[in-house]
């Protein structure tokens, strides 16, 4: 028996039916057109920084505020324009003890009441030191700046500095440092630090858990009497006042700070290293190999700041950057790879910093010094620079999107003395570069000859054996032996 | 009459409709403005504008977590968050994230026990490409067999990883196993590494059809915006998305109670030994617990807190004091961790704690030092709503949390008139002697 396979007229219908739900269901899930692309951005919008005024005090403390009202909370900076760099060249770890010693007692208040007045107002107070600068970071609920103030004026005119509480905060910055020589990302930092900065007063900000002990009262008390001076200061303060109010009670609590001469030292400038020099420290089963490479490059001030961030940006700035995308992403060497900047009042350093597989130290060497040289030598296609510019405009505001963000971004300012075009014309002098700029910029600073630290358990020296030199160092940077390529061990 | 009754009802019940369905109602009155509207898919959508900076905040959060995982299927919900980043119809895998960093922005995702969020701040002209992004993830996500393996590897390497880089890791698992009995809650988020390896594509399909849907989720804007703008941006991109069947309830069963526990667990890998403390507490959304938070604040937050001053600097028997209040969904626990140097410290620390919290139960705290911890409390509390991606994650969490946003106007000034004879009372009811004791060794 055979079935004819032809369609009666009714399996004729249904099946029209059944083809016609087929693609009405198709049409449905076809999607919209809009879907298919990402849209275009509207234009960037009109916008404009918070103002900074400035207003400065009888005893020459300037103070400058940023009225925020949207917030029940100030933020307070003082900053002493002086850091570790001014340190004396035998006592290194003196500014750092110093500032770290101010909330620890006073003629009127013990640490235990400072902490006290402080939490009381909701606040919390950091102390950072910088190697041209130190910081004392002071919110607290808005209600409460007059209790702020009083506390700050009585740590910054009063403090007694006593004995116990001298030797507890060395205890503590011992065994902070004693414990990060186990760090590998601190060790190469510190290092190649040490090694930029030889003989220069830069070097100090480096120092090691062995100078803490030789520092004591004296040295404490007089670094304290010639630098902590309102007319070495600034006070920034980011809340809901206005600068007629805020200088009335600053004045209040701190004009009976008494100014003093300063001893100036000019930090001088420093040139970028010229020869390739690759160095290792010992890190006992470190399982990665952790790569700093660095050298010197202009101060905050110079007009290459600008297409220098943005060539941070195209090589390492973010995920995105030629380091991340080579070295992880296409090659799989590193786990990381990135790049940065940091800038000192005399000076910056470029950074590129890594953290690599052990079995392709070598190659992941070779490639980081390979992209380092490619952007010093070859031009940079206009569409990376386009893009990293996008980048940059569009991530600045977030960088100031807390009011200790803010806060910090001032003091910046305020320390090296920017002035406001440096932050009111960001995008403007972001804009502008082109990768002309970017390249003639990028031959002109030794990019190519850094310092390179790698840090990892001393088996990976097998995998360096290509290279021509390698300098061993011990983690407090002290240069042990060198090595040759052919050397045998 | 009748007739006349039901046209009135019509039109109070279109009146409502049009409130609710496209009019934006704003607020003024909560700790800053905001405003909200749901799709006719079931989308909830909150607004907030502030123009401090050009920058716009978006976060969608999905109503679902590890408590809605079935026994032996733990991790799924965090496996489904990552998967969301693995590409949809119209978006290429992890290009949701480059399209956010090329221009500048930056995103996370994170997933608790009752909660998933992604969040993304980007330049405010941007907006239109979050919600793209987001609508194009919501409506067709890609979950393919090779795509849930790659995510299911790269979570057990993560857990790994976990493992090895935090010895306590595990000691903490344990301890929330006793202190959270129950098969829903007492797992952790991340998963166990037999569960990920059995989840199947199925499985997260399911899951996803279940819970990824308009109807489950919130969207919440904040930053340089414009609310009638939006509005109809939101629309373009999620009115299309069809409603998702009602999510099925999460298996919520009661915590049994935890009785007088006393146990030990051995962290091989740790340098110091240490215990946990732990209470059951009031829920979240009960009138006991804004005391209870203002407690925490005394005994445990800031270096003048009362057990920090006695343990870390007076009788210096730990060196690290850590814990607080947490929250699973309905359920609230007090925890107390505590690190020590050696096993002579832990009788003395232990003892050290309870004369702390015996002393809470019997002598009224100071104003002074009640006022100090609400100051310290106020502080963070500002701090959740301080930036413009913080108000977008604020608005998103408050409102998984409660379906009325205004009852929030109300919950600061509920801490702040906390008193004394509160903390008393709430103390002693619930620092009973049901709490569990969790001894960490070393080897």
């Amino acid at each position: 028996m055979s079935q004819k396979k032809i369609l009666s007229y009714s399996q004729y219908v249904v099946s029209l039916f059944i083809f016609m739900l087929l693609s009405l269901a198709l049409s449905i899930r076809a999607q919209e057109r809009f879907r298919r692309s990402p849209p275009y951005p509207e234009p960037y919008p009109e916008f404009s920084l918070p103002t900074i005024e400035i207003h400065s005090l009888t005893n020459e403390l300037d103070l400058a505020v940023v009225r925020r009202e949207d917030h029940p909370i100030i933020s307070m900076r003082l900053i002493i324009l002086t850091g570790e760099s001014s340190s004396p060249d035998d006592l290194p770890g003196i500014a750092t003890l110093t500032a770290r010693m101010l909330p620890k007692g006073t003629t009127t208040l013990s640490a235990s009441d400072i902490e006290e007045r402080i939490e009381s107002i909701g606040g919390n107070l950091a102390v950072d030191i910088f190697p041209d600068y130190s910081v004392f970071t002071f919110s607290f609920l808005e209600e409460y700046l007059d209790e702020a103030l009083m506390v700050l004026a009585e740590m910054v005119i009063r403090p007694t500095f006593p004995r116990n509480e001298i030797a507890n905060v060395q205890r503590t910055m011992f065994y902070e440092l004693a414990s990060q020589n186990t760090d590998p990302e601190f060790l190469a930092r510190r290092v190649l630090f040490r090694i930029l900065f030889e003989n220069h007063p830069y070097k100090k900000i480096a120092f090691n858990q062995g100078v803490i002990k030789n520092l004591n009262r004296r040295n404490i008390v007089s670094f304290f009497s010639d630098y902590y001076r309102p007319n070495n200061a600034k006070l920034v303060l980011i809340g809901n006042l206005n600068l007629e109010t805020a200088s009335r009670k600053v004045s209040r609590y701190l004009s009976p700070w008494e100014k003093k001469d300063l001893k100036y030292s000019v930090v001088p400038s420093l040139n970028p290293k010229e020869k390739l020099k690759i160095c290792f420290i010992n890190l006992p089963q470190a399982k990665d190999a952790t790569v700093y490479l660095g050298n010197i490059i202009f101060s905050i001030t110079s007009p290459d700041y600008f297409p220098f961030v943005v060539l941070n940006q195209v090589i390492g700035g973010t995920s995105n950057s030629r380091l991340f995308m080579h070295l992880r992403e296409s090659k799989g060497y590193a786990y990381y790879a990135f790049s940065e900047i940091k800038f000192f009042e005399s000076c910056g350093v470029f950074l590129v910093k890594a953290k690599v597989r052990i079995e392709v130290i070598g190659k992941a060497l070779a490639e980081i010094l390979e992209e380092v040289k490619s952007i010093t030598q070859d031009p940079i296609p206009s569409q990376e620079i386009e893009q990293a510019k996008s980048y940059l405009i569009g991530n600045f505001p977030l960088n100031i999107d807390t009011i200790d963000k803010l806060s910090q971004k001032i003091s910046e300012i305020q320390a090296f003395e920017l002035g406001s075009n440096h932050w009111e014309k960001y995008k403007e002098n972001i804009m502008r570069i082109t990768s002309e700029m970017v390249s003639r910029m990028a031959q002109h600073y030794s990019l190519d000859t850094p310092v390179i630290m790698i840090v990892g358990d001393r088996e990976i020296l097998d995998n360096l054996k290509e290279v021509e030199e390698i300098s061993i160092y011990n983690a407090d940077g002290v240069l042990q032996y060198t090595i040759s390529k052919g050397d045998t061990e | 009459m009748i007739k006349k009754f039901l046209l009135l009802i019509l039109i109070f019940s279109g009146m409502t409709l049009w409130l609710n369905g496209s009019g934006v109602q704003t607020n003024t009155e909560l700790p800053f403005p905001f405003s909200e509207f749901t799709l006719r898919n079931g989308l909830r959508v909150i607004l907030s504008e502030d123009y401090s900076l050009p920058i716009v905040s978006v976060v969608m959060a999905y109503k679902v977590g590890s408590i809605h995982e079935q026994p032996g299927k733990s991790g799924l919900a965090h496996l489904l968050e990552n998967l969301m980043f693995q590409g949809s119809r119209n978006v290429g895998q992890m290009q949701h994230i480059s399209f956010i960093q090329k221009i500048g922005g930056i995103l996370n995702a994170v997933t608790t026990e009752d909660r998933t969020l992604f969040y993304q701040t980007v330049p405010s002209n941007q907006l239109a490409l979050v919600l793209w992004l987001e609508s194009d993830r919501m409506n067709s996500l890609n979950i393919n067999a090779s795509n849930v393996e790659k995510i299911k590897n790269s979570l057990i390497e993560e857990l790994q990883i976990r493992k090895d880089a935090d010895p306590y890791l595990e000691s903490s698992w344990y301890f929330d196993q006793l202190l959270f009995p129950s098969l829903t809650y007492s797992h952790p988020v991340l998963g166990t590494i037999s569960d990920i390896r059995d989840i199947t594509v199925k499985d997260v399909i399911d899951f996803y059809s279940s819970f990824y849907t308009p109807n489950n989720a919130v969207l919440s804007i904040a930053g340089h915006i414009n609310k009638n703008k939006v509005q109809q941006l939101v629309e373009r991109y999620f009115l299309t998305i069809p409603r998702g069947s009602d999510t099925p309830p999460s298996s919520s069963e009661d915590l049994e109670e935890i009785g007088n526990t006393v146990q030990s667990i051995i962290s091989p890998l740790a340098t110091y030994p240490g215990f946990f403390v732990g209470y059951q507490i009031a829920s979240p959304y009960s009138k006991d617990y804004y005391p209870l938070v203002i407690t925490e604040y005394i005994l445990l937050k800031g270096q003048t807190s009362r057990l920090y001053k006695r343990l870390i600097e007076k009788d210096r028997t730990a060196i690290f004091l850590g814990g607080g209040i947490e929250n699973k969904a309905d359920y609230s626990a007090f925890k107390i961790y505590v690190r020590i140097n050696n096993e002579i410290m832990r009788d003395r620390s232990q003892k050290a704690v309870f004369s702390e919290i015996n002393k809470l139960k019997t002598t009224p705290v100071p104003k002074r030092e009640l006022e100090k911890s609400k100051n310290i409390f106020k502080m963070s509390y500002f701090r959740q709503y301080a930036t413009i991606s913080d108000k977008a994650i604020f608005l998103a969490e408050k409102s998984l949390e409660r379906d009325n946003l205004h009852v929030w106007q109300n919950e600061l000034p509920r801490y702040l008139s906390v008193t004394e004879i509160d903390v008393l009372r709430t103390v002693n009811k619930y620092f009973n002697d049901d709490r569990i004791i969790l001894d960490i060794k070393i080897k």
